[in-house]
């Protein structure tokens, strides 16, 4: 598992309006073992799901400007990119049904060692 | 030539009183008679033969044969002398010679008689009534023969046989009609008192029947009266007959022969009103009273009265009518007697009667109605006032003898059963009831009577159970008002109640549309049978009802049929069973946004009290709506500052990772963000009671999940309503506690366990204790120095009241906290 690591660091889209949540978020990916790759805005988010195939993770906060961009955005990649896995953090009480297949929603403040754990999870 | 003296017995009472009972005078000619005087005539051989009987003051011929008149006054009779003989002829040769007839005006004038013979009629008690005479108009010296004499006597005799004969048949059949009329008078007597009996205190009917039974006894009677004695004055009272144009006439005591029957106490005859001195003449006049018969009705030594019978006709009653009367009069004395008491009686019954009938409760005497087995099961009125009928709203006619159940069909047992009791136990009970039928509410007493029979007195209270009703409806919906939630919630309960309170039909909450264009019904409650009128309406399909409500007023319609704003399209409104209406606006900020509604399938008139009570719902439907709102906009800035703290605390964590990010340990990084999550977490479980309040075990459960797993923990303890300041300190020390039993305590090992029970200590300042036990742990050493954040933590307790008391049990850690209950909870305000 290392070795497969080490060669080649699983790549996790981090999609993140706010750049104080950002770092954070960073982080917690680099302690997951992965690679962060940053988008400030769901279209920057979109370009590069549109120009990069490597990206196996999107972490994306839901809570976004646009209350409900963080959302759709979600649900759009379940639809064009199904295989991409979703980790989505969130201030607010979700609707379990509307969370997108195998997607995983944890609230904030941020309980480190779960969202580590899924972002762990899904980069196997 | 002087005549001579007439004999003294002429005027001899005796004699004319036996004269008299032959009652012979100014009868008709009989045959018997007139043959004995043909027969004188001609054995003596005389032209005329006469029966002359003699009274006090003429002769009258009972039989005469060749005389022209039929009496003649005593100047001219011979006969008178005849008197003073009864054992012998009296014979006169001539009469011109005798001294006692030479100046008879029948001697000296027309038909100038001149021989007399006459012989004595002498009756067996040897009174004289008169003779048997014969006279010739020439003289007869020679007399008559001894022959002739003989006969003459004899035939005398056979006169005096005749009148016997006669006055026999006569008192036969003077006896015989005495006896009729005694037999009438019994039978007119007794009639007349079965009739006073049957009258029984109707005094008029009683006077009545004893006026017509006198009349009836006394044929001679053409009117009759009973004078009623008052004070001084009688009074007519039942005339009849000729008296019958006479009722209530008033007259003195000294008026009337009636007075003077009441005067004297003692019944009279008048045989000629113009020769009494008891009656005025003018008084007989108008009266048409000749003849009259009078008897006073008596009771002890008083006088009631008088019972009178007239007649037009001079010396119509006699001394056996007076008796007559009498007995009539004495008869009417205890018919009455018996009718003034039972008209006492009468006039008390008609007090009590008056008193039930003006009396505003309604009264009711029932009798209870048995089945085959004695129980009661019904009962029936035998009286009710006017009252009854008016509280009951129904006619009093016809009600006496019916059963409750059949005046009202479907009543409440209760009715019945409550009033058998009171007849069963004799106990009197009181009853607030409804009649569900007719909608209306009683209140009264029942009361034992004699036997089955009971009495009721009531009043009706429906205003007062209604009001009252109303009252606690608008409690009722106080009440549901301020646990509902959801505006439609609260309109459908507000209708219900409305609806049921009421009476009503149907009743709902409607929004307005525009200025009064449209309503948008929400689902009514409706009474059984009824259909929903939930959905939009145009007001203006409706007739012309906006005006009202565009100016905040009511909308209230009682028959839409004649109310002249929905007359043209009541077919509309009946279509939806509606005949009585009210629309009352609910208002915000002076326009009319909403309607509360209630129908009715009758035609209603809503009264004040019903309208203020529908304006009171309004009002508290308003005022519930109101708050409601305010409260979901609430939840929202709760949510909306939940979101935003949240993320705040995100940041936070966010800004120390990377404040720290060159420290080389990470452990205390870490932990400062775990208590970051451990406050958030005590914050959700708050916001879901809008940071009011938190359950305990929601707390727990929420801040003990992080730590890995509830199932290592035992709960056990009541759940309670945590203050703010409690949820954020349990939540904190629970934190440190499992963080520490994670990383040195029970937790760190496998089999690991953590119990966490609590319970509430009652006293002068109850308090809630709370402990905290690890089990299967590693062996346990109490830590070394003052500790860290979470230490001192601990060690402050909950809500900082510094009761922890720890003990480093080797088996594993042993923790007590204590803090004062009413801090711990919720203060209910």
């Amino acid at each position: 598992m290392g070795q497969f690591q080490l060669s080649s660091p699983t790549l996790v889209l981090v999609v993140e309006d706010d750049p104080i949540l950002m770092m954070a978020m960073v982080e917690f990916v680099e302690n997951a073992g992965c690679e962060p790759v940053e988008a400030y805005t769901v279209r920057e988010a979109i370009e590069i799901l549109e120009t990069r195939t490597d990206i196996r993770t999107v972490f994306t906060d839901l809570d976004m400007r646009g209350s409900t961009a963080g959302m759709q955005m979600a649900v759009t990649i379940r639809d064009r990119w199904p295989p991409i896995e979703l980790v989505m953090i969130s201030s607010q009480p979700w609707d379990a049904s509307q969370i997108p297949a195998r997607g995983v929603v944890l609230g904030k403040p941020f309980d480190r060692r779960r969202i580590v754990a899924a972002i762990r999870k899904f980069a196997v | 030539m002087p005549p001579a003296p007439l004999p003294a017995l002429i005027s001899d009472p005796t004699r004319l009183a036996a004269l008299a009972s032959y009652a012979i005078l100014d009868t008709p000619a009989e045959p018997g008679f007139d043959g004995i005087v043909q027969l004188a005539c001609r054995l003596c051989d005389v032209p005329v033969a006469l029966v002359s009987l003699v009274a006090g003051e003429r002769q009258w011929f009972k039989a005469r044969v060749g005389f022209p008149s039929c009496e003649t006054d005593l100047n001219s009779s011979v006969c008178a002398y005849a008197l003073e003989r009864p054992d012998d002829l009296l014979i006169i040769p001539d009469l011109t010679a005798d001294p006692r007839t030479s100046a008879n005006p029948l001697v000296t004038g027309e038909p100038f008689i001149r021989f007399y013979a006459g012989a004595p009629l002498v009756t067996p008690e040897g009174h004289v009534l008169g003779s048997l005479c014969v006279i010739d108009k020439k003289p007869r010296p020679e007399g008559l023969t001894a022959a002739q004499q003989a006969d003459l006597r004899v035939l005398a005799h056979q006169v005096v046989s005749q009148l016997e004969l006669r006055r026999a048949i006569v008192q036969r059949d003077a006896v015989r009609a005495d006896e009729a009329r005694t037999y009438r008078a019994r039978d007119a007597l007794r009639d007349a008192q079965a009739a006073m009996a049957t009258a029984g205190g109707d005094v008029p009917a009683v006077l009545g029947a004893l006026i017509a039974g006198a009349m009836q006894a006394i044929p001679a009677a053409e009117g009759g009266v009973v004078e009623l004695l008052v004070g001084d004055t009688l009074i007519y009272h039942a005339p009849t007959g000729t008296l019958a144009p006479h009722a209530g006439l008033r007259l003195g005591l000294t008026d009337s022969l009636a007075g003077y029957a009441a005067t004297t106490r003692a019944a009279h005859f008048l045989t000629d009103a113009l020769t009494s001195p008891h009656v005025k003449p003018e008084l007989s006049a108008r009266l048409g009273l000749r003849a009259a018969v009078v008897a006073p009705i008596l009771r002890g030594g008083r006088v009631l009265g008088v019972l009178k019978l007239q007649s037009a006709k001079v010396a119509a009653f006699d001394a056996v009518d007076r008796d007559i009367v009498e007995l009539f009069a004495n008869a009417a004395t205890a018919c009455l007697t018996a009718a003034e008491a039972q008209a006492e009686t009468q006039a008390q019954d008609v007090y009590w009667r008056g008193l039930f009938d003006r009396l505003h409760e309604g009264f009711i005497v029932g009798e209870a109605v048995r089945n085959t087995d004695g129980q009661i099961t019904d009962w029936r009125y035998l009286t009710v006032n006017p009252a009854w009928g008016e509280l009951v709203g129904i006619d009093t006619k016809g009600i006496v003898g019916q059963t409750i159940r059949e005046v009202f069909p479907g009543i409440e047992d209760e009715w019945i059963t409550d009033f058998a009791a009171v007849v069963d136990t004799g106990q009197p009970c009181t009853f607030t009831r409804q009649v569900g039928t007719l909608h209306r509410w009683y209140e009264g007493r029942a009361f034992p009577l004699e036997g089955d029979r009971f009495g009721v007195i009531f009043l009706e209270v429906t205003q007062r159970v209604e009001a009252d009703t109303r009252r606690a409806a608008l409690l009722q919906l106080g009440d549901r008002l301020r646990d509902l939630a959801t505006i439609g919630e609260m309109t459908a309960a507000a209708s219900e109640i409305v609806g049921r309170t009421l009476h009503a039909t149907r009743a709902g909450f409607g929004l307005i549309v525009g200025d009064v264009e449209f309503v948008d019904i929400e689902p009514d409650w409706t009474a059984p049978g009824q259909g929903s009128v939930a959905g939009r309406h145009r007001y203006d399909d409706f007739g012309n009802i906006r005006a009202p409500l565009q100016r905040g007023e009511p909308l209230v319609v009682n028959d839409v049929a004649t109310d002249p704003r929905t007359q043209a399209e009541a077919g509309i409104w009946q279509g939806f069973a509606i005949n009585a209406f009210v629309h009352m606006p609910v208002r915000e900020k002076e326009r009319t946004v909403a309607v509360f509604i209630v129908h009715d399938v009758n035609a209603r008139v809503w009264t004040v009290d019903e309208l203020a009570f529908l304006r009171n719902v309004a009002d508290r439907v308003e005022v519930g709506v109101a708050r409601v709102r305010t409260e979901e906009l609430q939840v929202v800035l709760n949510h909306e500052l939940a979101h935003r703290l949240k993320n705040t605390l995100a940041i936070v964590q966010s800004i120390a990772s990377s404040t720290l990010r060159d420290v080389a340990e990470r452990g205390p990084v870490e932990a400062f963000e775990r208590r970051v999550l451990a406050l958030s977490r005590a914050h959700d479980v708050l916001m879901q009671k809008s940071w009011t309040a938190a359950k305990m075990r929601s707390v727990m459960e929420s801040v003990l999940n992080i730590q890995g797993g509830l199932d290592r923990f035992a709960l056990d303890g009541p759940d309670l309503d945590l203050s703010p300041q409690a949820a954020l300190s349990l939540s904190l020390l629970l934190h440190e506690l499992a963080t520490n039993a994670l990383k040195y305590g029970a937790l760190s090992a496998r089999g690991g366990k953590v119990r966490i029970a609590w319970r509430t200590e009652e006293g002068t300042a109850p308090t809630l204790v709370l402990d905290w036990t690890e089990s299967g742990g590693p062996p346990v050493n109490a830590p070394n120095g003052r500790g860290g954040f979470g230490s001192k933590l601990i060690r402050m307790g909950l809500l900082g009241t510094r009761q922890a008391a720890l003990n480093y049990d080797p088996v594993g850690l042993k923790a007590e906290f204590r803090a004062p209950l009413a801090d711990v909870q919720v203060s209910v305000h």
